[in-house]
């Protein structure tokens, strides 16, 4: 066991740090500020910010330097997601893209589309959506009916893509669509970069039960996109898409515990404000929380490790996903149950806004979904890691 | 980074496993729990740990020792839950590090050789009926070297021939005690633990002469209790995994309904769930391990976690063993019963999993 970081990533540590403290404004670290903001407002603040911190050399940390990266180790990635969270710097708003659309494009994009996407995404000023699920497509991908047809060197796409994340401020999407008539399943699938600046393009918003829209329905109308504009060979779209899916095993669970942990203790000092902190069933409940942050914390190192020694993750990860998006859950039910009634109020009295909690609570809802359910990464743990059959 | 074992602790891991399933496999530890009147310590498992420097792992090399630390001990301790082995091996390595942790150079090289090497079993007694693990739960004073009160449950009594007890003197402060069997006044009931891969006794003591250890003071008990608590969750880790490793592998191969009873989901997602408790649970106690080799500032947390996630994961993967086997787990003649009953009997020891959670409140409320 060696728990510490190579003198070089503290380097880094230190210099990210300094960098962070001199452009962050202190407003930005007040709890709920991002929720004062319109969602435009907010989007346009971080995509600014954001673009500085690449000029900076703080983007794409484990990135070759020849994609403007920044070719820092897996480490150093770490130590990127937990110092961010640290200094309350805000989420990125090409999580899309930065994830899984520029590591898969690494691997396997031409050369063209290596110099023409990777930079502008990077710098923010392309921003990717993820267009994969459709009303009759979530869990089982392989159903997507939305559907291109070759009209000359071009796709005529027609079809509906639902729960977009960044719907309203995409510029363009990656998308799964059934380029071969008749095909069915994992077959005959493209993944087609589609503008989504064409009239043959609709995104319109949806509200999400925290009030929020952050994410939104697409619809194509005989878009137009040019076939060279697929990523992997035409046909090929499954093996695309689990290859870009593979991308979310790099998601840091040392960021994910650094903010987590934060919750926990605002949590706790609320649970004292509140005087509910003596009441052993309170105690029982957030310390249970605690077990499991502390445990995601421990995973991730052991995560970090995997990766420093070049392990392929598999299906760990879908370990790694339960672990964080319930503890996640759980916390924000602790907060419920713990504080009861109070809980329920954005102003329980007049010094004391809980309305970020809320936003935090309700958003808890989601993680269990997106990126794969619990249930689909259940049954990922069970077949393919324990081996139980189909 | 490197959170894993090392080449060399994975070996020595492999080396207790290997020499468990060839020469102390479930038919042994069988005949040991249908002998509930025996002394639960079989010689020929004993002598092999010994050989293979399980029982000195701790022991520092100048009492010939390996003078490894507990990342090292919790290989073993896991081995063992997993094989449900019987014998005092965490009772005589504990006593050990008591007199690591406490003893005087001259009490260090009295016991640690012998402990080191099997030829004496030693045993502590840290806390007495209905007490916390925490130092608070003691019931035997000390008075001018005499000790008197109780202690239970005590693991292995009968056959230790080193006692270390937690005392407490006439200023209330704990402090830790060297007790020899045979001692005049001291009396030892086995209280016949339904663990039958466990023998546990009473310890009961009346004027019983004690020698103090050097420096076995608060926080030598403290030290002791949290090496007692992460050695003990490394066993039933071990314990966890095992159980769900032989529940997937029956549920992989038995039919129901035309097909295997595994290919359920409500089966997948429970022993999903499993897998993904005893994995956290595996990482939490080598992270406390560590943390008490390198004096880590967020120790205390980090054993309250590896207590308290441990001891819930072994409880609930040997329950779900027992359900997932149908009605052959809920036999005599199966060995679904010596992981539930070990996982039951050591949940509550060294803290149990409420009580470290209550740990991990006060330390960060
Ligand atoms: C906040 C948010 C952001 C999102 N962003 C994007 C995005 O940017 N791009 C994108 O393409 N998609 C996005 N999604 C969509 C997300 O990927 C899907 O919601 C998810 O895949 C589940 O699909 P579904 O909603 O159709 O639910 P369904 O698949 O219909 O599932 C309904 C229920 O059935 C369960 N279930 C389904 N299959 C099984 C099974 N085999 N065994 C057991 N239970 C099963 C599910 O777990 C769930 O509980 C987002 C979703 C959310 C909530």
């Amino acid at each position: 066991m060696d728990l510490t970081y190579t003198a070089e990533e503290e380097q880094f540590r230190q210099e990210l740090r300094t960098w962070l403290a001199e452009n962050i404004p202190t407003e930005w670290t007040r709890p709920g500020y991002w929720a004062t903001l319109s969602d435009t407002e907010s989007f346009e603040k971080r995509r600014e910010w954001e673009a500085r911190k690449t000029a900076a050399g703080f983007s794409g940390i484990q990135w070759p330097v020849e994609y403007g990266g920044r070719g820092g180790t897996p480490g150093m990635k770490a130590i990127y997601d937990e110092e961010t969270v640290r200094a309350h710097a805000p989420q990125t708003v090409n999580v899309l893209g930065l994830t899984f659309l520029a590591p898969t494009i690494m691997a396997i994009g031409t050369e063209e589309q290596k110099a023409e996407i990777i930079g502008p995404m990077l710098r923010n000023e392309v921003i990717w959506c993820q267009g994969f699920s459709e009303p009759g497509a979530g869990s089982d991908l392989a159903a997507v009916a939305t559907r291109g047809v070759l009209d000359g060197d071009e796709y005529v796409v027609n079809g509906q893509k639902i729960w977009t994340t960044n719907a309203m401020h995409g510029d363009k999407i990656f998308t799964i669509v059934r380029t071969e008539a008749g095909s069915e399943k994992h077959k005959g699938l493209s993944m087609l970069l589609i503008d989504m600046n064409q009239p043959g393009v609709e995104a319109r918003p949806l509200k999400q039960m925290s009030g929020a829209s952050e994410f939104g329905e697409v619809f194509f109308t005989d878009a137009r996109v040019k076939a060279t504009d697929c990523l992997g060979e035409i046909g090929q779209g499954w093996r695309t898409a689990m290859l870009l899916l593979s991308f979310e095993r790099g998601a840091s669970g040392v960021g994910q515990y650094t903010e987590f942990r934060r919750q926990y203790d605002d949590i706790v000092a609320q649970a004292k404000r509140f005087g509910r902190a003596d009441d052993p069933v309170a105690r029982q409940e957030l310390a249970r929380c605690l077990v499991e942050l502390e445990c995601l914390r421990y995973h991730a190192m052991h995560i970090l490790t995997q990766v420093e020694q070049g392990k392929d993750l598999g299906s760990e990860s879908s370990m790694t996903k339960l672990q964080w998006s319930e503890a996640f859950q759980d916390l924000w039910e602790a907060f419920e149950h713990v504080l009861g009634p109070e809980a329920t109020l954005a102003a329980p009295r007049p010094d004391v806004d809980l309305s970020p909690f809320h936003a935090q609570d309700h958003w808890s809802r989601s993680v269990t979904i997106w990126g794969g359910s619990s249930q689909v990464q259940r049954n990922i743990v069970a077949e393919r890691v324990l081996g139980l059959p189909r | 980074m490197f959170f894993a074992l090392t080449d060399e602790q994975q070996a020595f891991a492999s080396t207790v496993t290997e020499f468990l399933a060839d020469r102390f496999d479930l038919e042994a530890v069988r005949g040991v729990v249908e002998d509930p009147d025996g002394d639960g310590h079989p010689l020929t498992l004993w002598k092999g740990l010994a050989d293979q420097g399980a029982l000195a792992v701790l022991v520092p090399e100048e009492h010939d020792g390996l003078g490894l630390g507990l990342v090292d001990a919790q290989v073993v301790a896991r081995a063992l839950g997993a094989g449900v082995a019987p014998g005092p091996w965490l009772a005589t390595v504990l006593a050990a590090e008591a007199l690591r942790i406490a003893g005087s150079a001259e009490q260090q090289s009295r016991w640690l050789p012998a402990l080191a090497a099997g030829e004496t079993v030693g045993t502590v007694a840290l806390r007495g009926e209905g007490g916390a693990w925490d130092g608070s739960g003691i019931t035997v004073d000390v008075n001018d070297g005499r000790l008197n009160g109780s202690a239970s449950p005590v693991d292995y009594p009968a056959v230790a021939g080193l006692i270390v007890v937690a005392a407490t003197d006439a200023s209330g402060t704990p402090g830790l005690y060297l007790v020899e069997a045979g001692a005049s006044g001291l009396t030892v009931r086995d209280q016949h633990t339904y663990d039958g891969t466990a023998r546990v006794g009473a310890l009961e003591f009346a004027d019983t002469p004690a020698e103090p250890l050097a420096s076995g003071d608060t926080v030598a008990v403290q030290a002791l209790l949290a090496r007692g608590a992460v050695l003990n969750a490394a066993d039933l880790v071990g314990v966890a995994r095992e159980a769900l490793t032989r529940t997937v592998a029956y549920d992989r191969d038995r039919n129901q309904f035309g097909v295997p009873v595994g290919s359920f989901q409500a089966l997948k997602h429970a022993l999903a769930d499993l897998h993904v408790a005893v994995t956290m649970a595996e990482h939490a106690v080598l992270f406390a391990a560590h943390a008490l080799d390198t004096d880590d500032p967020g120790t205390a947390i980090a054993v309250a976690v590896a207590g308290s996630k441990a001891s819930d994961a072994a409880w609930n993967a040997t329950g779900a063993m027992i359900q997932f086997f149908g009605g052959i787990g809920f036999t005599w003649e199966h060995e679904a019963h010596f992981f539930y009953k070990r996982a039951r009997r050591r949940a509550p020891l060294f803290g149990s999993s409420a009580e470290h959670r209550e740990a991990l409140a006060a330390l960060t409320f």
